[in-house]
């Protein structure tokens, strides 16, 4: 497969660096067959002649597939080191020399490409072949020749001119046709409940290694509930579940969560979390995006309904193309919305590709677990994407109609809003208010285009608006199949011109060779706390490979095999023995897997900042579960309201019911996160965000002992339980039983009657004040904040 | 020639495969207080990773510089809104007897791009100062004195000329938001001194943020650890850092240790997970920034002298020397990275003149100059100006002509403005750059907001362009991919 790109990158190369002689690539199958001859015979080969035709034959090549990408411009080669002449070589970069004509061996060239340093490995999309890696180390064991004169510039071809994609790149694991790879057999053939136990125990064998027994019933059910709903079990939960003999207690635990319209709440929050949800636009007036609220509800909804995956990408890139688009895919479509906005941009054609950049970046790393974004002014350097693949795919996106129109600073607002039927088509929004609009109008973001023709797409020099290069058409990646999108011109009364629907389709189809794989290694991460790939916004080469490819592979021929239904695999992964293990390591499992890149224990993992609040708020029992609708305004401490530049204007009001709703409901405002879900690492607001970070820093733990918020809540618990009466031990019990969901031991409870006891004896607490603070206590321990 | 020697100090990644992970959250989760616990021989023997073999790694722990850099702390004092070059340090004499008069000028600003415009010639009288003889405005008499100690850089060039984005740039290196700002990559790259306390501090204006708020110390795509934290120069320094109504030190060290037991029991079975020690100990940490913390921020340990010396004694300077004088007291702190605020809110609460400009910049110049000059001088008598590298400027400067037909107004300048850097290795009394004779646009020497940021890390001891963040498939610089070359010119 050729790609023509000739014209582009010629124009992008300094004049000096350009082509004078065509090198084909396609000659490194010939190089390869002289090398194997040439090593064999190394021996003999010593001549300068003999180097410099290793050199034009063997080395060069490499070079300029692998290297002159980064290293062959002389204003700006990486660390400075410049692979296109014998003199760049021995000048070196900022590590210095690349190669020791004294001590050819320890040249810093071979050094990296043997990528035997962690710390340095060259070219960064991975190890050279062998026989590349010969081909150079036997070229500076001569000198490292070039021919001509010290100074003399190699001939570059251009990287990317005539772009091709190599049996290696379709090796890559992640764009190998996919296949439904055999069960493996295990010794301990009684463990396996179902195939994934097979894919995990056969490597743990392997390993040496045994399996951690199951968890204990309480720490199942602490981890179901967080995993589906990210709400914690009550004590009468626990226990009725501690109970339960009949054989399928698990089963109809999972049932029953996952049928809690909860589920939607968490589940809508990691993908809210990759699409980078947030409810204004960024900037100095930071405005807010008019109804965005209801792509929220939209994401609820429809994980509720398990609505299936592939319906689920299409609403959201082209619910308005449909051919009977209902109220429900019209606000799907606000997801190529939801990115920042400058309302005043210096560049402003700049600033509507940055707006497109943004939506094609999202979509391909959420949707396709692919860095196309790399290539916007560049081949990708990991990738074999080349930066028409960029242009191509941008294409789809190019009817979209601009956040804005003409000079000064407001938006264009019909381009981005629309009020439409609360309940167009079989929209399952009928519980909408009817009286939000007039009649029974609704106010919604969404997609609109500028007309059923696109403005034209061309390549953009370095990814410069104001110098572009060849045009492109509509067209998906290369290494993804390059297939025809099977477009035709719009009808001329069309809103749109069907682009964005041809584009869905592609992606949700069950042959697309990355969808399935991309989101089963989700539903993976968010179940068992690490992706197989660790990486799952770039299953490339700059990404981490998956520790079980076979497993990934089944998971995602499973996915479409049950029609994308998402709670099909919640069901298949949380009845599998693998996700019962307990998190406690088994003799050996620490020395033999420390990564726990085997899975040979469950992970521990803290609660999400979502998580954490809507558990304070259950413990002590203010939690709001009312669903839906606009987002509230919990207060907001004067010190941080403070950072804005209108700190008057900058946040809403709320009652205490509505400030108790869970965190996914809460305003997200750019410029005015809420201080304890961002403490807690919430997602951030302006990139996709495949993995939130868990940091663990004193700042929190001031907002988790001082905070007002918790201060209040501790209130309410002490005087839920202390309010009932009784012996102090009973409320003392009772109190950590509301936070942890489990029994007093005696000597906990004795811990805690001794601490109120302190506090009033000998700090003057009164008894209701003392109560609170051990309620306090409570919320910050760790058994409360951590899962096992 | 050893491998030793040849061991890169950056990486491809600028970080290794399995610090990515950690802080991708990967396997493995990033914890901000493993250097603490090594130190302290708390629970020490647990402080190592989830994968029971790797040392963790305190992403906060002072780390060694790419070489040797003079400087070792940083105060930004942020004129926010652009103060106009031409009626401060860039002395266009020739623009004076222009003023009123219509002329041909191109330039861009929140008005739009004009190809003409009516000439407001600079409204304060220049002093030549110091041995130097450097021209200065009667805005800064006080700050005059210290120009000899001083480089101004007044061909500096931003790439837009509207507050959202311009504000993201300065503070972050790029225009769209997202990106770490300026503290967070300091810290990323040397650590903190002093764990008692936030290694990037701001330090805002009493009448609020600047616009886009927290995004201009946001952490960006690197973890929150890296953040800059907003302290208040009265009242409680720190989001939460009082204990609530009625909770005493000694009654909350009773609740800390009754916490440690219940959690200590908890981690005992649990000893392979570290973060379950290390959240242990963040608590004992917040325990000790309630006590260092006020600390930091209480001036009453200050002399008569020095509060006089930073204007602490008049009405008009008090505010935002209280600030310069918390500054330089996080410095002596081993606080990384303080960004002071000079303004805040919209219009004329910060330096942004379009109406009145007299008006506007009398009263932002008259309350930082005695302030701004205090610290300078205060900095160098207590021998911390050779460390500590002190930056004034806006995101941007202002047009020489008005933005109405009416006024003293100026729009918004990105093409050409001024700024300026003292101490931390920077030399003295030298002006470097020049812009045309109107103090329009960057002629001489132009110097983009790249090159101030690539300065700046180079005197702190970082190399521009080694010290990268992998992130979204690349290598993520402060100063962009490409890359750009410190200001040598005003390199001591």
């Amino acid at each position: 497969m050729r790609f023509s790109g000739r014209g582009m990158i010629a124009r992008s190369m300094p004049p000096s660096a350009q082509r004078t002689r065509p090198v084909a690539r396609s000659g490194a199958a010939a190089a390869l067959a002289l090398l194997t001859a040439a090593s064999a015979g190394a021996q003999t080969a010593q001549t300068p002649a003999d180097g410099i035709k290793l050199f034009e034959e063997n080395v060069r090549p490499v070079l300029e597939r692998n290297c002159f990408m980064c290293h062959s411009d002389p204003e700006r080669a990486e660390n400075g080191l410049l692979l296109t002449t014998r003199a760049g070589l021995l000048r070196g970069g900022e590590r210095g020399p690349a190669i020791s004509t004294s001590e050819p061996v320890l040249s810093l060239l071979l050094h990296a490409v043997e990528y035997e340093d962690e710390q340095l490995q060259m070219p960064p999309s991975g190890r050279l072949a062998d026989a590349d890696l010969d081909a150079i180390r036997q070229w500076i064991q001569l000198g490292a020749p070039f021919g001509g004169d010290e100074d003399e510039l190699t001939e570059v071809a251009p990287a990317g001119d005539e772009y091709e994609i190599t049996d290696a790149d379709r090796a890559w694991w992640s764009v190998r046709p996919l296949e439904r790879p055999d069960v493996p057999a295990v010794a301990d053939a009684e463990w396996p409940l179902n195939p994934i136990d097979n894919f995990l125990l056969a490597r743990i064998e392997a390993a040496g290694l045994e399996p951690p027994p199951a968890a204990d019933r309480r720490t199942l059910i602490r981890r179901a509930s967080y995993d589906l709903t990210g709400l914690p079990p009550t004590l009468a939960d626990v226990e009725a579940f501690e109970r339960d003999q009949r054989p399928d207690a698990w089963e109809r635990l999972i049932d029953r969560l996952l049928a809690s319209p909860h589920y939607g709440e968490r589940w809508g929050r990691h993908w809210l979390d990759l699409v980078r949800y947030a409810e204004t636009d960024g900037y100095e007036r930071d405005r807010k995006k008019p109804s965005a609220w209801r792509y929220r509800d939209w994401v609820i909804d429809a994980l509720n309904a398990d609505m299936p995956y592939d319906e689920f990408l299409t609403h959201q890139l082209a619910g308005d193309e449909l051919d009977e688009p209902t109220t429900a895919s019209i606000v799907a479509t606000g997801y190529l919305r939801l990115g920042i906005w400058d309302d005043e941009p210096t560049d402003t054609e700049l600033a509507q590709y940055d707006d497109l950049d943004s939506v094609l970046d999202t979509t391909s790393r959420v949707m396709l677990g692919m860095s196309i974004g790399c290539a916007r002014c560049h081949n990708h350097r990991g990738d074999p994407i080349p930066q028409t693949d960029y242009y191509r795919m941008l294409s789809f996106f190019r009817g979209i109609a601009p956040y804005k129109v003409g000079g000064g600073n407001q938006p264009t607002p019909r381009n981005y809003t629309d009020w439409i039927p609360a309940n167009l088509g079989d929209a399952g929004v009928s519980s909408l208010p009817a009286d939000w609009g007039p009649a029974n109008l609704i106010q919604v973001l969404r997609v609109k285009e500028i007309g059923p023709e696109a403005p034209p797409t061309h390549v953009l020099i370095r990814g410069n608006p104001h110098a572009p290069a060849e045009r492109v058409e509509p067209g998906f990646p290369l290494i993804l199949g390059d297939g025809d999108p099977g477009l035709e011109p719009a009808a001329a009364d069309s809103p749109t011109t069907g682009r964005r629907h041809a584009l869905a389709r592609w992606i949700a189809d069950k042959g697309n060779l990355r969808t399935s794989r991309v989101m089963a290694n989700r539903l993976w991460q968010y179940h068992f706390g690490r992706g197989l790939s660790p990486t799952p916004n770039d299953l490339g080469r700059f990404g981490e490979p998956a520790t079980h490819p076979d497993l990934l592979d089944w998971l995602a021929t499973e996915f479409t095999e049950r029609d994308w239904s998402l709670k099909s695999m919640h069901r298949l992964m949380m009845t599998s023995r693998a996700y019962r293990m307990s998190s406690r390591p088994p003799d050996g499992a620490l020395e033999a897997d420390p990564g726990n890149d085997l899975f040979s224990r469950f992970n521990m993992r803290r609660l999400t900042a979502e998580e954490i609040r809507d558990s304070v708020l259950a413990a002590s029992g203010r939690l709001n579960l009312e669903l839906g609708g606009p987002s509230v305004y919990p207060p907001m401490p004067e010190e941080v309201l403070a950072t804005a530049s209108r700190p008057d204007a900058a946040w809403g009001e709320a009652t205490t019911e509505q400030a108790s709703r869970r965190s996914v409901y809460i305003h997200v405002k750019r410029s005015l996160l809420h201080p304890l879900l961002e403490s807690l690492d919430m997602a951030d607001t302006d990139s996709t965000c495949p993995v939130r970070f868990t940091t663990t820093q004193p700042t929190q733990a001031l907002m988790m002992l001082n905070g007002e918020f918790m201060s209040e809540q501790a209130a309410a618990l002490a005087a839920s339980v202390d309010g009932a009466g009784g012996a102090l031990e009973d409320r003392v019990s009772g109190a950590l039983e509301a936070v942890l969901a489990r029994r007093a031991r005696p000597v906990e409870v004795a811990r805690g009657v001794g601490l109120i006891e302190e506090l009033r004896r000998e700090e003057g607490f009164d008894s209701s004040a003392a109560f609170a603070s051990y309620s306090l206590l409570l919320l910050n321990l760790n058994e409360f904040a951590y899962l096992d | 020639m050893t491998r030793e020697t040849e061991r890169p100090r950056n990486t491809f990644c600028g970080r290794t495969r399995r610090e990515f992970l950690w802080e991708a959250g990967g396997a493995f989760t990033s914890v901000a207080l493993a250097g603490m616990l090594a130190n302290d021989d708390f629970l020490a023997a647990q402080t190592v990773a989830a994968d029971g073999a790797t040392a963790w790694k305190n992403p906060l722990a002072a780390k060694p510089p790419h070489f040797d850099g003079p400087a070792k702390s940083v105060i930004f004092l942020f004129m926010y809104g652009g103060p106009s070059q031409v009626d401060t340090f860039d002395y266009k004499p020739d623009l004076y007897p222009l003023d009123g008069k219509t002329i041909e000028i191109a330039t861009k600003g929140r008005g739009g791009t004009r190809n003409q415009g009516r000439v407001v010639g600079p409204k304060w009288k220049f002093k030549q100062y110091g041995e130097c003889g450097k021209w200065v405005s009667d805005l800064f008499p006080n700050l005059g004195g210290c120009v000899d100690d001083i480089a101004f850089i007044h061909s500096m060039t931003a790439d837009a000329p509207l507050h959202g984005s311009a504000m993201l740039q300065m503070n972050s290196g790029r225009i769209l938001s997202g990106s770490p700002a300026l503290g967070s990559w300091v810290n990323y790259g040397l650590g903190t001194e002093n764990e008692n306390l936030p290694g990037f501090v701001v330090m805002l204006d009493p009448t609020g943020g600047p616009i886009s708020g927290a995004k201009n110390w946001s952490s960006g795509y690197m973890p929150a650890s890296y953040q800059g934290t907003v302290i208040r120069s009265s009242g409680t320094p720190i989001l939460a850092l009082d204990p609530p109504p009625g909770m005493s030190r000694q009654a909350q060290r009773r609740l800390l240790d009754r916490l440690r037991e219940y959690n200590e029991e908890h981690a005992e079975p649990r000893s392979e997970n570290s973060e379950l020690a290390a959240r242990i100990a963040s608590y004992e940490l917040a325990y000790r920034m309630q006590q260092h913390a006020p600390e930091a921020v209480d001036l009453s340990g200050e002399s008569e002298e020095t509060r006089r010396l930073y204007g602490l004694d008049q009405d008009r300077t008090k505010d935002f020397g209280r600030r310069c004088l918390l500054a330089r007291r996080l410095v002596e702190r081993g606080v990384r990275f303080i960004q002071v605020y000079s303004g805040g809110n919209h219009n004329d609460h910060n330096w942004d003149a379009h109406g009145d400009l007299v008006k506007n910049h009398e009263y932002h110049a008259g309350g930082t100059d005695q302030p701004i000059a205090g610290l300078l001088r205060d900095l160098k008598q207590r021998g911390l100006l050779d460390s500590t590298l002190v930056i004034w400027g806006g995101e941007f400067g202002r047009q020489p002509t008005a933005e109405y037909a009416e006024g003293t107004g100026r729009d918004h300048n990105a093409y050409g403005f001024t700024m300026w850097m003292a101490g931390g290795g920077i030399k003295g009394g030298v002006s470097v750059g020049e812009t045309d004779e109107l103090g329009n646009r960057a002629e001489v020497d132009r110097f983009h907001v790249k090159n101030l940021h690539a300065t700046i890390l180079q005197q702190l001891g970082l190399d521009p362009n080694a010290l990268s963040y992998f992130h979204a498939g690349l290598d993520q610089k402060l100063v962009g991919v490409e890359g750009a070359e410190p200001i040598h010119q005003i390199v001591a």
